[in-house]
């Protein structure tokens, strides 16, 4: 797949990647079902790119994005980063991948402990992955302190001490703190009221221009994502719904899905009322997705056949990827 | 931006107004006035303790029968002499020592062997059946049987004391840290660590035992109280400190014969056992109000 975009360097591909957890019950603890929190979901992501993963809650996008990080144990699936497979290393052996890998929380005051010095905080990556000396660990905590636009004297500070922005600020620098290739935000701006969520966007865009760094961008704010993203995946019940440049899928909605939760943008235009689609129903339950294409309980267009046979993901232009049989 | 720049010159409080957790609670803690006078009594049980040469009079083991059973207020023994003529209040400055040091000692132990426990069955959830049903083993037992089956085992002494009593200590205590560590596992700093490559050790002792410091500081603090009202107990039943050691349990135990005609015998180890447990309990309760999450909410 892909093959228009072979120009560009995958840094991490995933393929059929799935994440179900057990539901145990009765007195021997036996699993009676999986809520199937992602459920195959094949995926390229280019070097300096950011791609945007959006979704209902529980569609599955945070827990994607854990188990990329290998901070959840995928059960099926090949994670190749940077051409290496992932799957079947040790701890031991995964430790230099996980140089490359960090992530950024959407909670900034649950992200930090609350017992430990900002510096220390920094530090500690420094200490796990690298060798420098103390002086030469807090000389790079100070820079670190100072390319996220906070200050030295920071250093000695409780995070209780900061702002839910300088919080994040922390966080990012933190992740950036063992200058790797690729991270993952999990709603990094959800947390924080809408002059400090851009002041934090505009950081991770300096950033990222600064290091090359690659970023999966999980959110459900899709106007921040519009601003901020390259690359555009939607996700309904732990599958692939659509894929696109961002440009595309905001101008050309394709799936009924995306079409919908597009429309649900709040449009500051005076006089141009966009219809609203208004979806009927309940999202289904993850442990046991409907038939088919799981949407089809709420689409508008389902047919018979979505009912019998999950529809395949295809492309139906240039890098613009749909799962839907009626598009 | 100019919100940019306001963030640049974000609110750098002056230095001294730096509000660690350590003072907050200490200035909570002496808020409480029953706090402040069993603060009061440990201090002087520790000072007397720690300089018990200075402040005994006597040698607390030294017999002398012409001046056997001398009620307080005696010239020379200003609370008295027992039935062999060695000073109370000698004594009693020893025993302080080493009712000390049992507690201490047995409270340390206790706390060992409990934050272990507690910490790899919270953590791993592997283990936490194979701990968790061991502890309920050791739960089964009331506690002074425990200690004393222990003792049957181990043979009398003071320190097979300190191990009986710190092994009964050990399931309240990894109950306690183990539903900390439950709680504090799933916060996201600790996933943050996870991803940042952290090892299981530096998680747990870095990231979640300080954060489950506060209910371990509580609940040893009341067991000091505990550890040393078991070790009189013990003693007294003749299980711990052994003749002519001057232990509070025992001097009871052994004035029991003498306690119609010389009642301070008794009366005083009795009184300085429920001063000290008295005051660790209130301690305890002034800290468990003082760290009290709720109230740490700085307005």
């Amino acid at each position: 797949m892909n093959t228009v975009t072979t120009s560009r360097q995958v840094l991490y591909s995933i393929e059929n990647v799935k994440k179900h957890y057990p539901i145990k019950g009765g007195i021997f603890k036996t699993v009676k079902s999986h809520v199937k929190a992602v459920d195959g979901i094949t995926l390229d992501i280019f070097k300096g790119e950011t791609l945007g993963v959006v979704g209902e809650s529980g569609c599955g996008k945070s827990t994607l994005g854990r188990t990329i990080l290998g901070l959840e144990t995928a059960t099926d699936g090949v994670m190749k980063f940077k051409g290496d497979d992932l799957s079947g290393k040790t701890p031991k052996q995964l430790k230099p991948y996980k140089r490359e890998m960090q992530m950024i929380f959407q909670d900034p005051y649950a992200s930090l402990n609350p017992k430990q010095r900002i510096g220390d905080a920094l530090e500690e990556a420094l200490i796990i992955h690298t060798d420098l000396e103390p002086a030469g660990r807090r000389s790079k905590v100070n820079q670190l302190l100072k390319e996220v636009g906070l200050k030295e004297e920071h250093y000695d500070r409780y995070p209780h001490e900061f702002s839910g922005g300088q919080r994040q600020r922390i966080g990012i620098a933190r992740a950036i703190s063992i200058n790797p290739s690729f991270i993952v935000c999990d709603e990094p701006v959800s947390a924080l009221d809408v002059s400090v969520q851009a002041q934090v966007i505009k950081l991770l865009k300096d950033l990222q221009e600064k290091h090359e760094l690659t970023y999966m961008f999980v959110s459900h704010d899709l106007g921040v994502v519009r601003h901020l993203c390259d690359r555009v995946l939607v996700m309904y019940l732990g599958q692939m719904v659509e894929l696109a440049p961002v440009a595309k899928l905001y101008e050309n909605p394709t799936h009924p899905y995306t079409e919908a939760l597009l429309s649900a943008i709040p449009r500051p235009v005076v006089g141009r009322k966009t219809e609203r689609i208004r979806l009927q129903g309940d999202l289904p339950s993850p442990t046991d997705p409907p038939p088919g294409c799981a949407f089809h309980t709420r689409c508008p267009l389902a047919t018979e056949r979505c009912k019998m046979e999950r529809p395949k993901w295809r492309e139906i232009e240039d890098g613009h990827f749909i799962a839907c049989h009626n598009k | 931006m100019s919100a940019e720049t306001a963030s640049h010159a974000v609110t750098v409080l002056p230095k001294q107004k730096k509000d660690y957790a350590i003072i907050s609670t200490a200035k909570r803690l002496v808020k409480n006035k029953v706090a402040i006078i069993g603060l009061f009594i440990i201090f002087i049980q520790i000072l007397l303790a720690v300089f018990a040469p200075l402040f005994a009079t006597h040698d607390p083991v030294k017999q002398n029968l012409s001046m056997a059973e001398l009620g307080p207020l005696t010239e020379g023994h200003w609370l008295g002499t027992d039935n062999y003529g060695r000073d109370m209040w000698s004594r009693l400055v020893y025993g302080a020592r080493i009712s000390l040091f049992v507690g201490i000692g047995a409270v340390v132990l206790g706390l060992a062997g409990g934050i272990t426990l507690g910490l790899l069955s919270g953590y791993y959830r592997r283990l936490d059946g194979i701990i968790m049903r061991i502890v309920d083993l050791l739960f089964a037992f009331p506690g002074i049987l425990l200690a004393m089956l222990i003792i049957a085992i181990l043979g009398t002494s003071l320190a097979n004391v300190i191990i009986a009593i710190s092994i009964w200590s050990i399931p309240t205590c990894a109950r306690i840290v183990r539903g900390s560590v439950l709680s504090i596992k799933k916060q996201e700093y600790i996933l943050a660590m996870k991803s940042l490559g952290a090892s299981d050790m530096r998680i747990m002792i870095k990231h979640i035992l300080p954060n489950c410091m506060a209910p371990i500081i509580v609940f040893a603090t009341m067991r000091m109280a505990t550890a040393i009202l078991s070790t009189a107990s013990l003693s007294f039943l003749g299980l711990g400190a052994q003749p002519p050691t001057p232990e509070w349990g025992a001097m009871i135990s052994a004035g029991q014969d003498f306690m119609w005609t010389s009642p301070h015998m008794i009366i005083i180890p009795g009184i300085a056992i429920m001063c000290v447990v008295f005051a660790f309990n209130v301690v305890g309760d002034a800290l468990r109000d003082a760290l009290d999450p709720g109230m740490n909410l700085e307005n």
